[in-house]
């Protein structure tokens, strides 16, 4: 079994597509045998998952050498491109990671879709989905990478869009497309840099070239090429200043936020920064443009999550504000810092968007938390469970949140040392994103779960189908972060890394700070929205500015409207004047140029037989004569001369 | 004297002239309104053959002494052969029932492919001249089978009297060389010229030869003819024309000046490179301007034909590669397109491209077909015909880059003409809204032929690598 | 100076242009009358009775060819039959195979009526 599921790990992303196939083709006018099958599908992917992740966390040697199975794709002489899957701990992890998340979200759906008209296409989307997430995290070669990110950026864009009969929900889905389409022009213009630089882009054999990179290209150029295609993680991850399309994403039903828009999907750059990781590794300048994007992102969005309303709002916020974290991570040159944190996030974040869903479904779409109160007696499970999460991320130990950004500030501390400049203020920038992270999440919790009941709202538990998945995420939620517990002598460091393993010392130090602080998170929530001992709304007056600041997020979305406004259109209008009359004026004239050519030879078929055989003649005979006159060698024949 | 047959390598014609034979006495002894099945009954003689194929591929060498060559290249263009056979049979019966002499198109049909199958194999004069006469007296049959309308009866003459002319001029290139050479083989004309050199007569048999061949494939100068058969003709047999006829003249074509004039390369190359760039921009340009869809697939053939032209310059044996790959692209989406239009024009006995307004809303999958299949002949990625473009154009680059440069601006006009027909099809809003019902074998040969063209796109090296294989054996 | 290969173009060359002189040349020379009656179908010099565009029987054709056909494969036939003995068993088999195919073409030109003048 392991060993089939090793040398035939593309039955994992496969099996999800023919779901799609077939629901597509045939299943779709029928709702219960296409999430039936659609499940059953995730289902063998998931063990086929699992025995991969048994027979890579049996085989240490995997990970400094992973397994890879190629198959030329295109060849010609002086251009070949192989694809293939690429088997490690990373990609096995991740693989884990997805298909987990795939499946519950995929039950769960069973009882927060019922009864949608779109029943069908939605397991579809989530099954084409599935399949090009594992097809992306399974890729040995960038470029089939990116085609891979092309498709998940379509479903999301099909999912986001689901309900497009909602206005919001067809502007969101314009929104996600055309915002990370920026990105991805950023990544397509750097993969076609490295495979012209490489000459290939086959993971293994870059990091061979990565070493002596001297030898293709100056340090310069490279850092450049590095950061033109850190635009598309940029965008896919929604770090500042692409991370606009993500919050509003949440149009989408909340199982696909929970799947795409905040455990898989939004990771897809960071597993694609830690990936080439070796690359970056290698030139400074771009680590630390990855780490300070991250380092702000994270302080960023948790700053603006402190005021929004919204329920998934807040949680998309704290996404944006957690893929800061793992980037981060990634700038302070820590794979396994980075990928320990993704994995745990995927855990919380997809069930606190899933115990949102509950909610929502609960209350008829109510969307915002002040509308909300006293739900944890009609919704026990909903809400311990939620509450699981919102410790988790808040990273109170023993929970998986703790040990994974325990983790983080770890590696972030060790690389102030080298380079204090840049690192020092990130650190204490991700400290107070503990902060932070704390308070909003406990906010959100004490205002909607406890407090007082909202008489006008009659909330009922959510059926077994829904519960489900938020046990099992529960579950992860508490003892997901052990696998990476710093005592361990062969924990998750030993196994997801790049480079040598060096096991560092549990802090205990940092342990201690980053617990306090989040306990002075949770204390001030209770005290300002529980025990209501401070005003929230005085709060907000004291600080005006930055608390409108906040509200409106930064007004980012309006100065892009207004960018937009001003200098895209003013730009558009001199170059629509200039293409309307002079680009168009030249495709114009060259269009009826053809087109006329072709209007007059057309009447060489003139349809009259002798014409046609005269005609073979007479270029027989022209053909000849050429041969006589115009090719030199064989004119001599004809002329005499030499031989 | 007595001649060495091997008769293990020529299963496949044998199978083929037995079916054929055995279609035309089960005509002769059944009755004609019983003799529905005899269509049906080709296209799986013709598949179970075509399914033979595979093995066939591991038996080569010489089937007879010095005239009858297996390799891997023939077998493959048999293949095609075969492939061209099963689908124009298959998108055949319901449209010739209309027609008349139902059970005769079939046996005809048979017997095309068994003269495409011993073209592609010939390496001497008389198999030459025995495939290519096999192949068109049938041809001629078919094309002038419409009698009854004016257009179908001027086709069938255009094409008796046009193709008497190139085979006349063939043949007298032909006699020509063995006047000189006193040798039938092709091969040993290549040993001639390497002792002799070459003489005027010469060059002027070179010369009638390629105008032979330049005729069937429809290179311009020598298209003419083209438009006005295709027309005319029943449209299976267009699909038929413009796929099995071209890959077999194009197969004999390249063994010809390959194994016979290797030595005077560089004489013929720039010949073949004007007659390329006249092919693809005649056809591109007057594709344009044309209202009736099959005589603007006539003269989109007519470009493809000059893009797998441009496959003669690459000096190894990647062009031959790219043309085998190219031609077989090319026959799926012409087969797709010419399937569609054979429906339609059964339906509602139009053929003009404004007829097949909002045929999306009238049958879907129709419409796919027809789109797929133009964009693939188009070359927009990720269809097969993209991928066949390039492995066409990127060997010539070096030493034809203008070439190179004007396949691809002719490839950019050719999608002009190509998405006036996508947007009629799904913009436009259709007369008469009711559904098309498709015949089984057709909904399987529309659904095969999208299948192959976008598979082929997304992963072409499966049946590159078998080209490639074929090709380089061929050049050693 | 002029290889004897030369001579060949020569040849050709003035042939070429001979042809087109001719033809130009009887363009040129040739008197134009467009009138009606020039456009009328030639019959003798009678007028034309009735429509012109007759069709002829087509059995006429038919028979002419079935004749050539099988006058041809006598000629096929007879080298075979001269040199029987050493050709032996395979041209014997062939000439069968041969002869097979045919009467499947006479038999089918029977059932549809080649064969009988009505």
């Amino acid at each position: 079994m392991v060993e089939f599921a090793m040398h035939n790990a593309w039955l994992i992303p496969l099996l999800p597509a023919i779901a799609f196939a077939a629901i597509a083709l045939l299943l779709w006018p029928w709702p219960k045998a296409s999430s039936t099958f659609s499940i059953l599908m995730i289902l063998t992917s998931f063990v086929l998952a699992l025995a991969v992740v048994y027979g890579v966390y049996t085989q240490p040697e995997l990970i400094e050498k992973s397994m890879v199975y190629t198959t030329r794709w295109f060849s010609m002489p002086g251009l070949r491109i192989d694809v293939g899957i690429m088997l490690d701990p990373t990609s096995a992890m991740m693989l884990w990671v997805v298909t987990l998340v795939a499946l519950l979200v995929q039950i769960y759906s069973l009882g927060y879709m019922e009864g949608d008209p779109g029943f069908s296409s939605f397991y579809a989307y989530l099954s084409l989905f599935a399949a090009s997430m594992l097809g992306l995290v399974l890729s040995s070669n960038l470029l089939q990478m990116f085609v891979f990110w092309e498709l998940v950026g379509l479903c999301s864009y099909l999912l986001i869009g689901f309900w497009f009969y909602k206005d919001s929900a067809r502007e969101a889905a314009k929104k996600a497309f055309i915002t990370t389409r920026v990105g991805d022009f950023g990544l397509l213009i750097g993969l076609l840099s490295l495979q012209l630089i490489f000459g290939t882009l086959n993971i293994p054999e870059l990091a061979e070239k990565a070493v002596n990179f001297q030898n293709y290209v100056s340090a310069e150029t490279l850092t450049l090429v590095l950061v033109v295609l850190f635009l598309g993680p940029i965008g896919k991850s929604g770090q500042f200043p692409l991370h606009v399309w993500l919050p509003d994403a949440m149009e989408g039903p909340t199982p696909v936020s929970a799947l795409i828009h905040a455990a898989t999907m939004v990771v897809a750059g960071v597993y694609l920064v830690g990936r080439i990781l070796f690359l970056f590794k290698e030139v400074p300048a771009a680590m630390h443009v990855v780490a300070i994007i991250g380092g702000f992102t994270a302080f960023f969005a948790a700053t603006i999550a402190l005021t929004q309303t919204e329920m998934k709002r807040i949680l998309a916020y704290s996404t944006v504000s957690q893929l800061g974290y793992m980037m981060l991570a990634l700038g302070a040159a820590s794979l396994t810092a980075s990928m320990f944190h993704l994995m745990t996030h995927a855990y919380f974040k997809a069930l606190m968007f899933l115990g949102a869903g509950s909610v929502l479904h609960a209350l008829h779409g109510k969307a915002h938390i002040h509308e909300m109160g006293g739900l944890y007696k009609k919704m026990p499970w909903t809400t311990w469970t939620f509450v699981i999460g919102a410790l988790a991320i808040a990273g109170i130990p023993p929970l998986a949140g703790f040990w994974s950004k325990d983790e983080i500030l770890l590696v972030v501390k060790e690389a102030a040392h080298e380079a204090p400049g840049i690192y020092t203020p990130l650190f204490w920038l991700a400290l107070i994103t503990a902060f932070l992270t704390a308070f909003y999440m406990f906010r959100q919790v004490f205002t909607a779960f406890f407090g007082p009941e909202k008489p006008e709202n009659h909330p009922h538990e959510a059926p077994w189908n829904m519960r489900l998945p938020l046990i099992i995420l529960a579950f992860f939620s508490i003892v997901g972060g052990w696998v990476g517990l710093p005592w361990l002598e062969k924990g998750f460091g030993y196994w997801v890394r790049m480079g040598e393993f060096h096991h560092a010392e549990p802090d205990y130090v940092l342990m201690g700070v980053s617990v306090l602080l989040a306990l002075a998170g949770i204390y001030l929530a209770y005290l300002m929205y529980l025990k209501k001992a401070i005003d929230p709304d005085k709060v907000a007056e004291k600080f005006g500015v930055l608390y409108k600041l906040s509200y409106h997020k930064y007004y980012i979305d309006e100065i892009y409207l207004w960018f937009n406004q001003m200098v895209v259109d003013g730009m558009g209008k001199i170059l629509y004047w200039v293409d309307l009359y002079i680009v168009d004026g030249i495709v114009n004239g060259i269009g009826a140029i053809t087109r006329g050519s072709g209007a007059v030879l057309r009447y060489t078929t003139t349809g009259n037989l002798q014409t046609y055989a005269l005609v073979i003649f007479m270029v027989i005979v022209i053909i000849t004569l050429y041969f006589a006159f115009g090719d030199a060698s064989f004119a001599s024949l004809f002329l005499g001369g030499g031989k | 004297m007595s001649v060495n047959i091997n008769y293990l390598l020529l299963i496949p014609e044998i199978l083929v002239l037995s079916l054929g034979i055995l279609l035309f006495v089960l005509a002769l002894i059944t009755p004609r309104n019983l003799q529905k099945g005899i269509g049906y009954l080709a296209t799986l003689g013709l598949l179970g053959i075509f399914l033979y194929m595979p093995i066939a591929w591991k038996y080569t060498g010489m089937a007879i002494e010095g005239m009858y060559q297996v390799d891997k290249v023939a077998i493959f263009f048999k293949a095609l052969s075969l492939l061209a056979g099963i689908f124009v049979t298959a998108i055949a019966p319901k449209y010739m029932e209309k027609i008349g002499y139902y059970s005769e198109f079939f046996v005809f049909a048979v017997f095309t492919v068994l003269g495409m199958m011993v073209l592609v194999s010939a390496t001497d004069f008389l198999t030459l001249y025995l495939g290519l006469e096999l192949m068109t007296i049938t041809f001629i049959i078919l094309t002038a089978y419409k009698r009854e309308s004016a257009i179908g009866a001027e086709a069938g003459i255009k094409y008796l009297i046009l193709a008497g002319v190139s085979s006349a001029i063939l043949l007298y290139g032909l006699s020509l060389f063995y006047g000189l050479t006193r040798t039938l083989n092709i091969v040993d004309i290549a040993a001639v010229v390497k002792n002799n050199g070459i003489t005027p007569a010469f060059v002027l048999a070179m010369v009638f030869v390629l105008a032979g061949f330049a005729f069937k494939i429809s290179a311009v100068p020598f298209h003419m003819w083209a438009p006005d058969v295709y027309q005319g003709a029943p449209t299976p047999v267009t699909a038929f024309l413009a796929t099995g006829s071209k890959a077999a003249s194009f197969a004999i074509f390249f063994r010809f000046f390959y194994l016979a004039f290797p030595g005077i390369k560089e004489h013929w190359v720039g010949l073949l490179a004007t007659l390329a760039a006249l092919t693809m921009v005649v056809g591109n340009l007057v594709a344009i301007p044309q209202t009736n869809l099959k005589r603007m697939l006539a003269y989109s053939s007519i470009a493809q034909a000059g893009y797998i032209l441009v496959g003669f310059l690459a000096t190894d044996f990647a062009g031959f590669k790219a043309i085998m790959f190219y031609l077989s692209v090319y026959l799926m989406a012409t087969i797709g397109a010419f399937a569609v239009a054979t429906v339609y024009e059964n339906v509602t006995g139009k053929e003009e491209i404004r007829d097949f307004a909002g045929l999306s809303q009238r049958s879907p999958i129709m419409a796919a077909v027809l789109v797929v299949s133009l964009l693939s002949m188009a070359g927009i990625p990720p269809l097969a015909g993209f991928a066949g473009k390039f492995y066409l154009f990127y060997p010539i680059i070096k030493n034809w880059g203008w070439l190179a440069l004007l396949a691809l601006i002719m490839s950019m006009v050719s999608v002009y003409y190509y998405l006036r027909v996508v947007l009629v099809v799904y913009r436009d809003e259709p007369e008469d809204k009711t559904p098309i019902t498709l015949p089984n074998s057709i909904y399987f040969t529309l659904l095969i032929t999208m299948a192959v063209t976008i598979v082929l796109g997304v992963y072409p090296t499966p049946l590159a690598k078998i080209a490639q294989q074929a090709a380089m054996i061929f050049m050693k | 100076m002029l290889s004897p290969k030369g001579a060949i173009l020569i040849f050709f060359l003035t042939g070429f242009l001979l042809s087109i002189i001719i033809l130009v040349l009887n363009y040129l020379l040739s008197p134009k009358s467009k009138s009606l009656i020039k456009r009328e179908t030639y019959e003798c010099g009678l007028e034309t009775i009735g429509p012109t565009w007759v069709q002829f029987k087509g059995n006429y054709f038919m028979y002419a060819l079935v004749f050539v056909l099988f006058d041809v494969e006598t000629i096929f036939l007879y080298p075979w039959a001269v040199r029987f003995n050493v050709l032996g068993l395979f041209a014997f088999v062939e000439m069968v195979i041969f002869i097979g195919i045919l009467v499947l073409g006479l038999w089918y030109a029977w059932k549809e009526g080649a064969l009988e003048w009505k």
